[in-house]
């Protein structure tokens, strides 16, 4: 990704399509007799859902198609600002994500309008949504300051960035598997997918920022069944639910300091260390719980279940932790020595950088988020098992890795992860939704896997040249 | 023999009491140290632990991974590490059950064509970390799940039986009193042993590790070794894939998860850097049955058998801790 700061840019009248498309996508938004009902969303479907003939209502003829085609502007509108950056990437990258799910909403909606069948609006409520999100960012685009890109970066085009591969692959992912079956974009589907899998992404936060030091934690896994062990037996014990969330953080980063510790003073190389704290937190966990679960958990401890604003308290957690982390990673002194440490160890040395202090920090963080993921994994059911999902650490080093941290240190970056993540698991629900055997979804996946990492590789072979 | 990766050749020859203080403060003698210990106290407290019968059970289940454990040594002496053996076993297995009773291949062919699908995994790991310039951990962490995949798909699930009763001469019978698969990996260590410290082949696996430029620069072909050592890596996981199979007499396709970290746990801990450039085959094998020994005689004095990855775990870090302590000082 390009580093160089460069002058402002002055706003180009292509700028301000963005708003004239936010206006009518705002404005369907909020004038359109299909959406506008005294409370959107659920109840605008209920009345669509009884008048089953949704022909009656005359949708065509109030301008409903204008949203997808306003949809598919900011997706073209995103699409070119990746290409040739004018305005912020992440929300180019954004834009063109909500203009996609616009048009593939609307698409599905058409052919359900045209079939005089009902069933599709059930999950139009979801389509509301992403409306007004597109609105928000097309217009966001243009207040955010942007920057002349450098020349080299001009070229990079589409495959400019891992991040930009990951999305365009989650795009066609949903986009063919809209078409090809609809009920994949169904709410349900969506927030079960999400939710499911955000203690994932929370976890490969703190491993990208390890990785990108040019290090490796392969204790993560084990780490996430202890700390929701822990969470779990202390609320049973009658400790108030907000302490049974916040101990395993502090839990996490006791055990990712010492991780740190082993490395950065007693100079073992990382992937020893955690190789033997994998066996250990694995033995004492089996050992403690003696493979006991842990139920009967307070109703206020399930964090996860929580529904504030009615958005699930994982996608919350994980989109907002995200962004910090893109943004500290980005902005903050520590955040750029991580790179600079993982870039060039003895570079960040002579620049003054304490290598030792840095690696503490990088795996003490790590601790304290899988603190954060092993509280989402535990308070999203009614049980804790004592065995984490097998080989999380292998899934969680995967979504750090395909989201373009290199291994050998110095890039990548946090959105990367968490957009890795998701497209990893919605490939997975995506081959269900279209009959693919299910003793072959794993395959699929390591194959699928394989090639965004060759597409990386490519990508940065030909930056080289 | 032992300390390879010596720095500064003597320049007379050294004397027997020199010989033997390198030897001692060597990783490997380090090693056999802690393992003499481990088992001198073991034994007093448990009288089933130093018996012939049971030390010869316990090199029965060491087999599979000291045989993957021999070109793990040699991968993660060039800086390299595969992952993807623990998948790579569990696809031989499946592959040799499949084709003996699914295709109906006579069961040696099906044997053979395990080890070779087992191989070309192997190949194709090693093929794009040479010519595409794939990062190893990241090639076999993708084929990690690309060959378990596959041996799921294949088998969907089902287990094969029934094998006859030849074919668990390998993985049951014994051969002069002693497990036949041992005398296997008994071979397999000298051979490879000497291939490493004494060959041309063993000693550019060295160059390449402390400086794969420089080693290009010297004209040795490294891609050829490269490609050479991850191919003889999907060999030999394929060759313990065949004797897991003819040990517990069914194939299933989760056979071998997990199985890569107690390889690379066992090569560390043999002093193997994971930096590349130094280690040793007999370091390995030290490590290999220090590892199952422990597992063996903790069980036997009656921890459980969940406590003795704790104590694995600990002694990893610990060996490693005593060892880098030792070779700063010696450096010094």
């Amino acid at each position: 990704m390009s580093k160089s700061k460069a002058a402002p840019v002055p706003r180009r009248p292509l700028h301000f399509i963005g708003i004239a498309l936010a206006l009518v996508i705002l404005g369907a938004y909020f004038l359109l007799p299909f959406v506008v009902q005294p409370e959107r969303g659920p109840s605008t479907v209920a009345m669509l859902t009884e008048s089953k003939k949704a022909n009656e209502l005359g949708l065509f003829k109030t301008g409903l198609e204008l949203i997808p085609l306003a949809g598919l502007g900011i997706l073209l509108l995103g699409i070119w600002n990746v290409i040739a950056p004018a305005a912020s990437r992440a929300i180019s990258l954004l834009m063109s994500v909500a203009g996609l799910l616009v048009v593939v909403y609307y698409i599905n909606f058409f052919r359900d309008y045209a079939a005089d069948e009902a069933t599709f609006i059930n999950s139009m409520d979801i389509a509301f949504w992403i409306m007004l999100v597109a609105g928000v960012l097309a217009i966001l685009q243009i207040l955010i300051p942007r920057s002349l890109p450098d020349e080299r970066y001009r070229i990079m085009k589409l495959y400019g960035n891992q991040e930009s591969v990951i999305l365009f692959g989650l795009l066609l992912l949903v986009f063919f598997i809209g078409i090809a079956n609809p009920r994949f974009l169904q709410e349900r589907n969506i927030s079960d997918n999400l939710q499911g899998n955000a203690y994932i992404a929370v976890a490969a936060l703190g491993m990208t920022m390890v990785i990108v030091t040019g290090n490796i934690d392969i204790s993560v896994g084990s780490l996430v069944g202890l700390l929701a062990v822990i969470s779990g037996r202390l609320v049973v014990a009658g400790v108030p639910s907000p302490l049974a969330w916040l101990i395993p953080l502090f839990v996490g980063a006791g055990i990712g300091a010492f991780i740190g510790f082993l490395v950065a003073y007693l100079r073992i190389p990382s992937i020893v260390v955690t190789l033997g704290m994998l066996s250990i937190i694995k033995g004492i966990l089996i050992i403690w719980t003696a493979g006991e679960r842990v139920t009967d958990m307070p109703a206020d401890y399930f964090l996860s279940q929580m529904r504030p604003l009615g958005i699930p308290m994982p996608i919350i957690i994980m989109v907002t932790l995200t962004i910090v982390v893109v943004l500290w990673m980005r902005y903050s002194a520590t955040g750029r020595a991580f790179y600079a440490l993982g870039g060039n160890a003895e570079a960040a040395r002579l620049s003054g950088l304490s290598q030792k202090r840095l690696l503490m920090t990088v795996f003490t963080l790590n601790g304290v988020f899988v603190g954060v993921a092993s509280v989402m994994y535990s308070t999203q059911f009614q049980i804790i098992q004592v065995t984490p999902p097998p080989a999380l650490e292998l899934s969680i080093i995967t979504a750090s890795v395909v989201g373009g941290v290199s291994i050998l240190g110095g890039t990548g970056t946090a959105i990367g992860s968490t957009l890795a993540t998701l497209l990893l698991n919605f490939i997975r629900s995506a081959m269900i939704f279209i009959n693919v055997s299910p003793f072959w979804l794993k395959a699929v996946q390591g194959l699928l896997i394989l090639a965004t990492v060759l597409a990386d590789l490519i990508r940065r072979r030909r930056q080289r040249l | 023999m032992t300390h390879l990766q010596a720095e500064q050749p003597s320049p007379r020859n050294p004397t027997v009491s020199e010989k033997l203080r390198h030897l001692l403060i060597s990783q490997e003698g380090v090693l056999f140290v802690i393992m003499l210990v481990s088992v001198l106290f073991l034994a007093t407290r448990t009288d089933k632990f130093l018996t012939v019968d049971n030390l010869l059970q316990q090199g029965r289940f060491m087999t599979e991974v000291g045989l993957i454990a021999i070109p793990m040594t040699y991968i993660i002496i060039t800086g390299g590490i595969d992952l993807s053996v623990g998948s790579i076993l569990g696809l031989t297995a499946i592959v040799l059950g499949w084709t003996w009773q699914e295709l109906g291949f006579p069961l040696e062919l099906a044997i053979i064509t395990g080890i070779l699908s087992g191989t070309l995994a192997g190949f194709v790991n090693g093929l794009f970390i040479v010519r595409v310039g794939v990062p190893p951990l990241i090639m076999t962490l993708a084929t990690l799940a690309l060959y378990r995949g596959l041996a799921e798909g294949i088998s969907e699930a089902r287990s094969a039986r029934g094998y006859p009763e030849w074919f668990f001469q390998l993985g049951q019978g014994e051969f002069l009193g002693i497990p036949t698969q041992l005398w296997l990996l008994i071979v397999a260590v000298i051979i490879f042993a000497i291939i490493l410290a004494r060959t041309r082949l063993g000693r550019a696996l060295y160059a390449i590790g402390n400086n794969e430029t420089g080693a290009r620069f010297s004209g040795l072909t490294v891609n050829r070794h490269l490609l050479f050592i991850y191919t003889f890596s999907g060999f030999m996981s394929a060759v313990a894939g065949y004797i897991f199979v003819s040990r517990v007499s069914t194939t299933r396709s989760d056979m071998g998860t997990g199985m890569e970290l107690d390889v690379i746990a066992a090569v560390v801990l043999g002093g193997t850097s994971i930096f590349g450039g130094t280690g040793s085959i007999p370091g390995t094998i030290i490590g290999v049955v220090l590892i199952q020994l422990l597992k063996n005689g903790l069980v036997l004095t009656g921890v459980t058998s969940d406590a003795t990855i704790v104590v694995i775990g600990s002694v990893l870090i610990f060996a490693i801790l005593v060892n880098n302590f030792i070779q700063s000082r010696r450096g010094e």
